[in-house]
């Protein structure tokens, strides 16, 4: 019953996010060439507001208005084209699948990078940025040398942003001592180093110029390396929306604009328009050989297949105990028991499973209780499905009939012998099949769990398509490994089905 | 063993039991009889504590209750001495016969395992059930069901046993095969307090009976002078 009622949990997550990737890769329908995007006189371009300052942000200073020198650069090229710029919302580390759907391009500070000149089209640099790495100020770490042995506290936690050159570069370098852990937004990884849960956290330099003041108690170490250019990215299939745009970014360089309008971001412009009037070329990268490809990405699919079965293994056990517990408290506990537990239920029940993650992974630091992504996570999904269970164990206690209860009161039973031995063992009996099914859809929703940096199965699918470029291979694989894994659930809660069946 | 003074009960401002005077000796058989909607379940309820009364006392096996709510410790206390079989069996359906038998003795007294399944069987034994230890209660029919729910009340070694219209539920041959268990229970010397419809029955096992009408005592004396003969 309250099972049916969430069947729209059911749908999971890495199912549904690789088969999009399918229909997005085998659907390839022709993206918005320059005739199409002049006649309709708008260019649709792609950030992420989340990302935050300086590149696009809501500006603090008038609420709902979106700004950032990337917005200002948009308009720009927009109107170098003969059109209107209009903004459209994404996440960050996808934004690339939005092109050739609703959108033209991507300017996100997004970095030109080998595998995004083999799977996009990629403009000339309109920015230039340097890698930089933060620390506390009153922490070990002065210098990036550093990271290449142990820290005090074992390796090095270091917080980059998911698909980003910083990630990208971290996990490149496996000469570093360095646990490398992805956000998806900027921000949040400076909130934990500032908390402690990071030891460091790299960033594109502009990033932390931006917020230095906010995060006062974070300094860079050292100077910056392993730098780079920004890119427009568009689609392979429009060329000469391409060339348009290649040749306004030449433009907005030769007559100075694009200095003013770094210079009026305190972006150093001088440096900018140098660095980027003599961009290098950046190679392309090849196309891995399927049988290299899956070399390279099996081994994490399958341990990221691994965390998820972790993850749902470990919290539902917990979801079920609590679950019955409140389910119990509600029906037989002293009515203040009930009503405090009624507010939890309709609480967890009333908020999304994101935000209670974020409140325990990024909230509770702030009053000194750390958890480690992997607990933060446990205990985020066992406490929201607890919620969920306690109202099936409710109503599964309800559907005892009253006279068992009188029965073993009769016998002389306590009510807590009564409930332990007579009642709750016929209603966790009467309730399997629903339960079973939470299980399913729980093993599902651990995908959620990436907001708070754990890499499920989910996550690594959605990094691993973008880095390869190989997004129906891997949506294939993937969609098979969380099959594999819920089927013998599903064989399960068939098989508590058909025996309830049998002896009702 | 039971005396019950002045007992009175309201439900929504109708009397459901009066000014109730009962008296059950120990080792006799006490049958209340009487029509449908009289009180005859309710002053059973109220005797072992399931149901609280307004008005009036209830010592029962040397412990008192008093109108309203009674502490939790006390029924306790009570229903170890009274054992109780419901016209609806109310047997734990996802326990065996001989787990049925054996669950109070082990939860409340902390008897092991293993001695408990032991008596369990001789009850079961008792009760010409010892075949169907293993049987859930679905899989028998509603004469041996009450039959376990007999041997079930045995198990606590109860005072007394009250009998809620322990045939009621029952066709005459399932009626016939547990009246035979209660009478062989009366010339063992258990004390019992049975609700009842059956008449013949009551002449045969009762050694008091008590006609309960509108929730006043109208009859009380031996079968013969209450019944006839």
């Amino acid at each position: 019953m309250m099972a049916a009622m969430r069947t729209a949990r059911n749908i999971p997550r890495g199912a549904l996010l690789a088969g999009v990737g399918l229909v997005i890769a085998m659907s390839s329908g022709p993206a918005a060439e320059l005739d199409e995007v002049r006649s309709r006189q708008t260019l649709v371009w792609a950030a992420d507001q989340e990302g935050g300052g300086p590149h696009v942000f809501l500006d603090p200073a008038a609420p709902g208005r979106l700004t950032g020198f990337e917005v200002e650069f948009a308009d720009l090229l927009a109107a170098e084209l003969g059109v209107k710029a209009r903004f459209q919302q994404g996440q960050w580390d996808r934004l690339p699948l939005l092109l050739g759907r609703s959108v033209d391009c991507v300017i996100n500070g997004i970095e030109l990078l080998p595998e995004r000149r083999r799977d996009y089209g990629c403009s000339r640099p309109y920015f230039a940025y340097g890698l930089q790495l933060l620390a506390r100020r009153d922490g070990t770490l002065a210098a990036f040398e550093q990271l290449a042995a142990a820290g005090p506290a074992g390796r090095w936690r270091v917080g980059a942003l998911t698909g980003s050159a910083a990630e990208v570069f971290l996990r490149s370098r496996h000469d570093l001592e360095v646990d490398v852990i992805g956000y998806d937004g900027t921000i949040d990884s400076l909130e934990q180093v500032q908390s402690g849960v990071l030891d460091a956290a790299v960033m594109d330099d502009c990033i932390f110029g931006f917020y230095a003041d906010r995060f006062a108690e974070l300094k860079a170490v050292g100077r910056t390396f392993a730098g780079g250019y920004y890119t427009v990215l568009t689609a392979r299939d429009t060329p000469r929306l391409a060339a348009a745009i290649d040749e306004a970014i030449g433009r907005l360089i030769a007559d100075g604009r694009l200095k003013a309008l770094y210079d009026r971001w305190d972006l150093a412009g001088r440096q900018q328009i140098l660095a980027l009037r003599d961009a290098a070329e950046i190679p392309v990268a090849g196309r891995s050989s399927l049988r290299q490809l899956a070399a390279d990405t099996l081994p994490m699919l399958l341990a990221a297949a691994g965390m998820t079965l972790l993850l749902a293994c470990a919290s539902f056990p917990l979801a079920i105990a609590v679950g019955l517990a409140i389910a119990v408290g509600r029906l037989y506990g002293p009515a203040w028991l009930a009503r405090l537990l009624t507010a939890f239920v309709e609480v967890v029940r009333g908020t999304p499973l994101m935000l209670q993650l974020y409140a325990i992974f990024f909230l509770l630091p702030q009053i000194g209780l750390a958890l480690p992504a992997i607990v933060a996570a446990v205990v985020g999904l066992a406490l929201n499905y607890s919620a969920y269970e306690s109202e099936i164990y409710r109503a599964g206690l309800k559907a005892v009939p009253p006279g068992q209860f009188e029965a073993a009161l009769a016998l002389g039973m306590t009510k807590w012998q009564a409930l332990r031995h007579v009642i709750v063992p016929q209603a966790v009996r009467l309730v399997m099949p629903p339960v079973t099914n939470d299980f399913i859809a729980l093993f599902k929703d651990t995908s959620v769990c990436s907001v708070i940096t754990v890499i499920e199965l989910t996550k690594r699918y959605s990094v691993l398509a973008l880095s390869t470029g190989r997004i129906v291979e891997l949506a294939v694989v993937t969609a098979i490994l969380y099959l594999v894994m819920s089927w013998p659930l599903s064989l399960l809660s068939r098989r508590f089905e058909a025996r309830q069946e049998r002896t009702a | 063993m039971i005396t019950v003074t002045g007992l009175s009960k309201a439900r929504g401002g109708a009397a459901v039991l009066a000014d109730v005077e009962l008296e059950v000796r120990t080792g006799g058989v006490t049958a209340i009889i009487g029509p449908s909607g009289g009180g005859k379940s309710t002053l059973l309820r109220c005797v072992n504590g399931l149901e609280t009364f307004d008005s009036g006392s209830v010592s029962i096996a040397g412990h008192r209750l008093a109108p309203g709510p009674q502490p939790p410790r006390l029924l306790e206390r009570v229903r170890r001495d009274a054992g109780m079989v419901f016209q609806q069996f109310n047997l734990f359906p996802n326990l065996t016969a001989q787990e049925n038998v054996a669950l109070a003795p082990r939860v409340v007294f902390g008897v092991s395992a293993a001695e408990v399944a032991r008596r369990a069987l001789q009850l079961l034994d008792r009760v010409g059930l010892a075949a169907f230890a293993a049987a859930r209660p679905a899989t028998l029919s509603g004469g041996q069901q009450q039959r376990v729910a007999i041997a079930r009340a045995l198990a606590m070694e109860p005072k007394v046993i009250l009998f809620d219209e322990p045939t009621s539920a029952l066709d005459p041959a399932m009626s016939e095969e547990v009246l035979e268990v209660i009478v062989d229970l009366a010339r063992g010397g258990q004390t019992m307090v049975v609700v009842t419809h059956d008449h013949a029955f009551a002449r045969r096992a009762a050694t008091q009976v008590v006609e309960l009408v509108a929730g006043r005592i109208t009859r009380t004396g031996p079968p013969a002078e209450i019944l006839g003969s």
